[in-house]
Parts: structure tokens; C-alpha cells; sequence
């Protein structure tokens, strides 16, 4: 692979109170020491492998924002149980090991690498015909990672199934009943939709457990489909909507956002979503250069959060300005920023245009905060585990519109709060240690294992565990697939 | 406001403007829409303010228009002085004093109904005065002001943080009655509050502007209106010209603001003695 021209570190600036970290060589995978450093307003993450040289990778494109989120950090929580011990230091202990600072919010399972799609751009690296090759994992599996999941966190509030293409698994109604019967509020299916079009009593299926879908929604032009998921999917995608709104079932849209791609379209995305009676928010992410998307990718052009959070403010000025985007406490601020938003159709009002929320999530240099169950609230709100209208977003919404006094009617409305997540997920040329160890979305894998999403993307988890399940026969199964109506 | 009060619109067809302005604030819906400071830069800008006057422990301070008394809270509680809040409306002094019982303040802190055109107190009876947010909405300006030089003991001081306009380029959408409310309507502009000191026979100390304040709170007042119109709060319906008006005042008014024809300062006077 050829090294991308890094720049010297003399151009970079040490950032104070950010200490030296460790990462991966993205090449060989060993463990090599970082630097997380500011170069042009831009934040950068600075690594060298004996073998394979430098690597500079654009971590953050607002360094300011960067530095001022630090104080959003919030103190982390241990789980119950944790899984693994300490051998040779993070990340290559996970997990849970000992040293991870955080308790699991969302856990998520893999049920499958088949998948009814060839996206170029697969983090999973699923597909159809050989490219699925790998494993379809039993419900008596996904039983016992729940299990596991609740041993670990005692109540569990999110889960999400995932794959591979999670609808195509023939047990997937079973194995989401089975989390919803373990008390887990806040169940998804992550899906691209096509099962959803295609089979009319899917929708209803998944109304009836109470399910919520994550819906891939990258836009709306023919180009992005074809660069993102290889097909012309918007046909398929609206009827897939339309079917969820029929059924009573929410989404929640997950849009994949490259660099000179789809960037364009994050405004018209929102627009679509607060007007579509289905969706009831929506997550950005910008594209992972992890599994089938490794290769050529230049760690200096990745898209990030700030990238996508301008692009959002420039395309609806009259909306949103940066600042309505809350740093999450939990994980960490730099991987997750949030807002919450009231709609009547016409206008859109951010809620921390309405709550002064700083003021509450603001760990270092807060004096007093004016009312801990808002405070809770929020960190709730302002998590992984939260997707907009569920019903534990909801009750938390509520919480905070009583906490801060606001008028009973605005109560109603801010309770009903569309959701907008951007997400940037670590890889391996952005692996920070020191975020990955707050890290609170894990992979529940079969052998009860609570594995950190980015490790387990970047480091070579995911590869290990699924060469080991195909290896136990977990994987030749063919999968069936939804008929065709 | 309970369902006994009368509405804005029937206290302004009755012509109490000071009534109105005074019930207006006590709005629940305005309240929480303002914040609880009611003006611009909040505990920031008084504290600022009482920096300029050098108020020290034990002073005798007036607060002309207390409101809900949290600046008069704040000057006792953080410099240690005797502070008489003066207020036109009597539910927001009620609601003062039960503030400065629950500050256990009560033996600092007075609160008094009166008129800022008629203060019920002795000539020289205070070592400064506070005044904030509130003469621009006095119809006898000069009146207000000579009260207050009247009831400051020589070489006393006196700092008004008010709204400041320069009338020839203000859009001609904020006068009126609605934006007389909304501190807007009525405010002078630089050379008038000075004129005004200069008058009522006060020597100036300085001028300080806090115009990002005012664009902030101007935003911030803009969000939440809009924010009420998506519910469609009918709380807001006694509003004249309802929240529409309200909205796109506001929206002038940050324009004001972003093109300094309007914004927001702390002056700070002498009584020459």
C-alpha cells in the first residue's frame, strides 16, 4: 500500500491535556504509538510502524470543537461481568477487558454475513453467493449473547441486530422476540430494506414485537446508490418506508456520507425524514474505511463529524447551526454528536435552542448542576443507546422539558423530538486507544465476548471470529431468502 | 398569569402601559422564553454593571424594576450589601420575596411595590442605585432618572443597562406598542441616555457596550417563540398581533442587532454631591 505524504510533526501542534495514545499499524495490525496533534484548525492522529512507516489520519475537521468537547467527557461506568483478562494490552484484550472504562449502551449482533447486496463499500465485507460466505449464526446462539449481554449490563436497554443482512436470516423474528422477552427496550433491526419492500407481512411482523428499524438511507440520487450499495435502491427503499408507516413500525434512517459523494444530500435527508410519518430521525455516519473499503482510501480525505455537522448547517441555514449538535458524554464527544429537534411541518427548532444543555453536560468546569434527574436525562438522550420516538427516549425527553419548567404544551411536543446522530466510527488508521477504551457500542459475539465496534473493525476481530465460525460449520448453511412478491 | 388577570390586550385597551409591561413579564411563557433575568448577558452583565458603580460591602443599594429580584439577590448575596428592590408589578413582588426567603436574604433584602416615575424613598438615601433593562420602557424617561439622582447621596452612583437605538435606522416594524414590551420601542440612543444623565445633573463614569448580549438574547427569545409556534401555545394568544408578530419582531430586532442600529448598554453615573 502506499503511504499517504504525511506531514512532517513539526508541522502539527502537541495539543495540551492530550496525552500521548497508542493505535495499530492500518498495514501489519501491531500495536504503535500515537500522537493526537493539530495541523491547520484541522485535528490529526499521528502514528509510525517500524515496518511500514508514517501514518498521518484526519481525526477531526474542527480542531476547536475538538478541544472544547474534552470537557463533555463523561465519567465512565463499569459493567457487571467483564470477559476477558489483561494479556497484551488494549486493544488486543478485548472484551470486556479489564482496563475499558465504560459499560456496553448498545450492543450489537451480527446474525449473518449473507446479505442480499453488494455494497462497495461493506465494512462487514457481507454479500451475496461466495461473498456471504462466512457464517448464519442459531437462535439458540443469539439466545445465549443475549444472555451474556444481560449478565454483563443487568438491564440492557439497545440492542441491534445486524449481519450481514439481518432480515434474510429465516429465524430473525425469533431472534428479535427473543431480545424484546429479555426485557431490552429499545430492540432494532439494522436492514437495508429490500425484505421490508418486498414482504408485506414483514413490517407487521416487526410492529407486533415493537421493534424499531435502522434503516440504510444514504439518499436519493442514482449516483450515491450506485457508489454506496452498487444499485439503484430508491424505489425499493420509499416502499420500504411506506410499508414501515402502514404497519405502525418507527425508523430511524442510517446514512452512510462520503466525501464528495453524498455530502450534498445530508440536508434533503433531514427534510424527507421530518416529513415522512415513519422515520423518526436520522443518523449520519461517515463512510468506514474498514473491510472491503480499506483498500486506496486516504487517511487525509476521511470525512468527519465536523465535516458532516457544516454540511448539515450550510444546506439548512434556517435550522441549524453547529453548536445545536451535543457532543455526547458517553462515548466519547468526538464519536458521536446529537440534537433533538420539534417540527410542525413549516419550522424546526433544535431543542438545545430551548434547554440550555452545556449547562448540564459539562463535566470539568461546571460548578453546580441545577438538577441531576436532567442531567441523567440527557446522558441518556445523548447516547448510543437512544434512537428518536422510542419510548425510552420519550420518557426522557419528558424528564427534560419538566425539569427545565418548559410550558406544558412545548412538553408534549419536545417528548415526540425528531433525532438527528452524527457518528463517526473509528478505523484503523483513526484507531485512538484512549477513545476506544470509553467506547460504550459493542459486538456481542457467540462465544459471550463483548467486543468494542471500532476494535472490532480495525484490529482483526471481526476476520478471526468470522474465519472461526465458518470453520465450525456455522457458516456453509445456505441462507433462505424472503420470496420475491 | 391565571385565568383572573387581565389579558395584555385588555390592559392595553385600557392604556396602562406600565401595567402591561409589568404583567407581560410576569407571563409565565415570557418568563421562560426570556430566562429568568429578563435581560441581556444575565448574572454577567449585572455583576459587570455593579463593578462599574465599585458597589462595596455594606452599600445601600436600590434596584429600580427588581423584576423577580435575582439581581437584587445577586448584589447581597456576592457583595454583601442592603439592597431595596422596587417594582411596579405585585405578583413579581411576591414572588421576590419569596425568592429572598428561600435565599434566607430576608434580613438584606427588601422589596417594595412603587413607581419608577414616583420612588417612595427619602433624597440621598442610597449610596447607588441599579436599574436594568427598565427605563426604556418609562414613558417620563427624565422623570425615572431624576428620581433616581434625587434618592443617591452625593457622590453616589447609578449604572442603567438598557437598550440602545439609534432611531434613525431603526426599521420602522419596532416601534410600537408591542415592541414598547419588548424594550425595544422606547429605547434612546447613545447621545440620549447621555443627555439624560447630563440633565438630571449625574456626572458619567462610563459607557460600556454588551451588544453580543443583546444578539444572543435576541436569538435565544427568537428560538423559543418559534419553538412555542410549533405547539401552537395558545398561552400566547394574548400576545398582540399573536406569535407571529412576536416572531418576526424578533427577527428585526437580530437584524438591529447584526447591523448596529441596535443593541445593549451599561452606563454608569455620579451624583456630583
Amino acid at each position: 500500500m502506499e503511504q499517504p505524504p504525511a506531514g512532517t510533526r513539526a508541522e502539527h501542534q502537541r495539543i495540551p491535556g492530550l496525552g500521548p495514545t497508542a493505535s495499530i499499524c492500518p498495514v501489519c495490525k501491531r500495536s504503535v504509538p500515537a500522537e493526537v496533534a493539530v495541523r491547520d484548525g484541522r485535528v490529526h492522529l499521528l502514528k509510525e510502524c517500524p515496518e511500514h512507516g508514517r501514518v498521518d489520519a484526519l481525526v477531526y475537521g474542527d480542531a476547536e470543537r475538538y478541544l472544547a468537547m474534552q470537557r463533555n467527557i463523561k465519567p465512565g461506568e463499569s459493567p457487571l461481568e467483564r470477559q476477558t483478562e489483561l494479556l497484551d494490552g488494549c486493544p488486543r484484550d478485548c472484551g470486556i477487558c479489564p482496563e475499558h472504562e465504560q459499560h456496553t449502551c448498545l450492543g450489537i449482533i451480527e446474525v449473518n454475513t449473507a446479505c442480499n447486496l453488494d455494497c462497495p463499500i461493506c465494512f462487514a465485507d457481507s454479500g451475496t453467493g461466495e461473498r456471504g460466505h462466512g457464517f448464519s449464526l442459531s437462535l439458540e446462539q443469539v439466545e445465549s449473547m443475549l444472555d451474556a449481554f444481560v449478565r454483563a449490563e443487568g438491564e440492557p436497554e439497545s440492542v441491534q441486530l445486524s449481519g450481514g443482512e439481518p432480515s434474510i436470516h429465516p429465524q430473525i423474528i425469533e431472534m428479535l422476540r427473543a431480545a424484546k422477552d429479555r426485557g431490552i427496550a429499545l430492540v432494532m433491526l439494522n436492514t437495508n430494506g429490500i425484505r421490508l419492500a418486498r414482504d408485506p407481512r414483514f413490517a407487521p411482523a416487526l410492529a407486533e414485537i415493537g421493534v424499531h428499524v435502522y434503516l440504510q438511507f444514504d439518499g436519493f440520487e442514482d449516483a450515491t446508490h450506485m457508489a454506496i450499495r452498487g444499485k439503484r435502491l430508491q424505489h425499493e427503499k420509499l416502499r420500504a418506508l411506506e410499508r414501515c408507516a402502514d404497519a405502525g413500525v418507527s425508523v430511524s434512517l442510517a446514512a452512510t456520507i462520503e466525501r464528495g459523494l453524498n455530502e450534498h444530500e445530508v440536508g434533503a435527508i433531514v427534510r424527507f425524514g421530518v416529513d415522512h410519518p415513519a422515520v423518526t430521525g436520522v443518523f449520519f455516519q461517515p463512510v468506514t474505511h474498514s473491510g472491503r473499503f480499506l483498500i486506496d482510501a486516504d487517511p487525509l480525505e476521511k470525512l468527519t463529524n465536523s465535516d458532516v455537522i457544516e454540511a448539515l448547517c450550510a444546506q439548512l441555514p434556517e435550522w441549524f447551526r453547529a453548536d445545536d449538535f451535543i457532543p455526547v458524554p458517553c462515548c466519547s464527544p468526538s464519536c458521536r454528536s446529537a440534537t433533538f429537534a420539534i417540527y410542525d411541518g413549516d419550522d424546526l427548532v433544535p431543542l438545545p435552542r430551548l434547554v440550555d444543555i452545556d449547562q448540564y453536560l459539562d463535566y470539568v468546569t461546571n460548578r453546580a448542576v441545577p438538577d441531576l434527574a436532567v442531567r441523567e436525562a440527557l446522558e441518556g438522550l445523548f447516547s448510543a443507546k437512544a434512537a428518536g420516538g422510542t419510548e425510552p427516549t420519550a420518557a426522557r425527553l419528558d424528564c427534560v422539558a419538566c425539569g427545565v419548567s418548559m410550558p406544558a404544551e412545548l412538553r408534549e411536543v419536545a417528548a415526540r423530538g425528531f433525532m438527528i446522530v452524527v457518528q463517526d466510527f473509528q478505523d484503523s488508521y483513526t484507531l485512538d486507544v484512549s477513545k476506544l477504551r470509553r467506547c460504550c457500542v459493542s459486538e456481542i459475539v457467540p462465544d459471550g465476548r463483548l467486543i468494542p465496534f471500532c476494535a472490532y473493525n480495525s484490529v482483526g476481530y471481526r476476520e478471526q471470529i468470522r474465519a472461526e465460525l465458518a470453520a465450525n460449520g456455522d457458516g456453509a448453511r445456505p441462507t433462505a431468502r424472503p420470496a420475491s412478491r | 398569569m391565571s385565568a383572573a388577570s387581565p389579558s395584555i390586550e385588555q390592559l392595553l385597551a385600557g392604556g396602562d402601559v406600565k401595567a402591561c409591561c409589568a404583567a407581560a413579564y410576569e407571563h409565565p411563557l415570557i418568563r421562560w422564553l426570556l430566562g429568568e433575568e429578563l435581560h441581556p448577558g444575565g448574572d454577567a452583565t449585572t455583576r459587570r454593571a455593579l463593578e462599574l458603580i465599585e458597589l462595596g460591602p455594606g452599600d445601600r443599594l436600590l434596584d429600580v424594576a427588581s423584576g423577580s429580584g435575582a439581581s437584587a439577590l445577586l448584589a447581597a448575596r456576592e457583595i454583601g450589601c442592603e439592597v431595596v428592590g422596587l417594582e411596579y408589578g405585585e405578583g413579581a413582588v411576591a414572588a421576590a420575596r419569596v425568592q429572598a426567603e428561600a435565599a434566607g436574604a430576608g434580613g438584606r433584602v427588601a422589596f417594595v411595590v412603587g413607581d419608577a416615575e414616583a420612588l417612595p424613598f427619602e433624597a440621598g438615601e442610597f449610596d447607588a442605585v441599579l436599574c436594568e433593562c427598565s427605563l426604556c420602557t418609562f414613558p417620563d424617561k427624565a422623570r425615572a432618572v431624576g428620581e433616581i439622582s434625587r434618592v443617591l447621596r452625593p457622590d453616589g452612583a447609578v449604572a442603567i443597562s438598557d437598550v440602545v437605538a439609534d432611531r434613525a435606522r431603526i426599521p420602522a416594524e419596532l416601534d410600537g406598542i408591542l415592541a414598547t414590551v419588548a424594550c425595544v420601542g422606547e429605547a434612546l440612543d447613545e447621545a440620549g441616555y447621555l443627555e439624560l444623565l447630563r440633565r438630571c445633573g449625574l456626572d458619567l463614569i462610563e459607557v460600556e457596550s454588551r451588544e453580543a448580549d443583546a444578539a444572543a438574547m435576541a436569538e435565544r427569545v427568537h428560538d423559543r417563540l418559534r419553538g412555542a409556534r410549533i405547539v401552537a401555545a395558545d398561552q400566547l394568544a394574548g400576545l398582540p398581533g399573536g406569535i407571529d408578530a412576536a416572531i418576526e419582531l424578533t427577527a428585526v430586532a437580530r437584524q438591529a442587532i447584526a447591523d448596529g442600529a441596535l443593541g445593549y448598554s451599561i452606563f454608569a453615573a455620579r451624583h456630583p454631591g
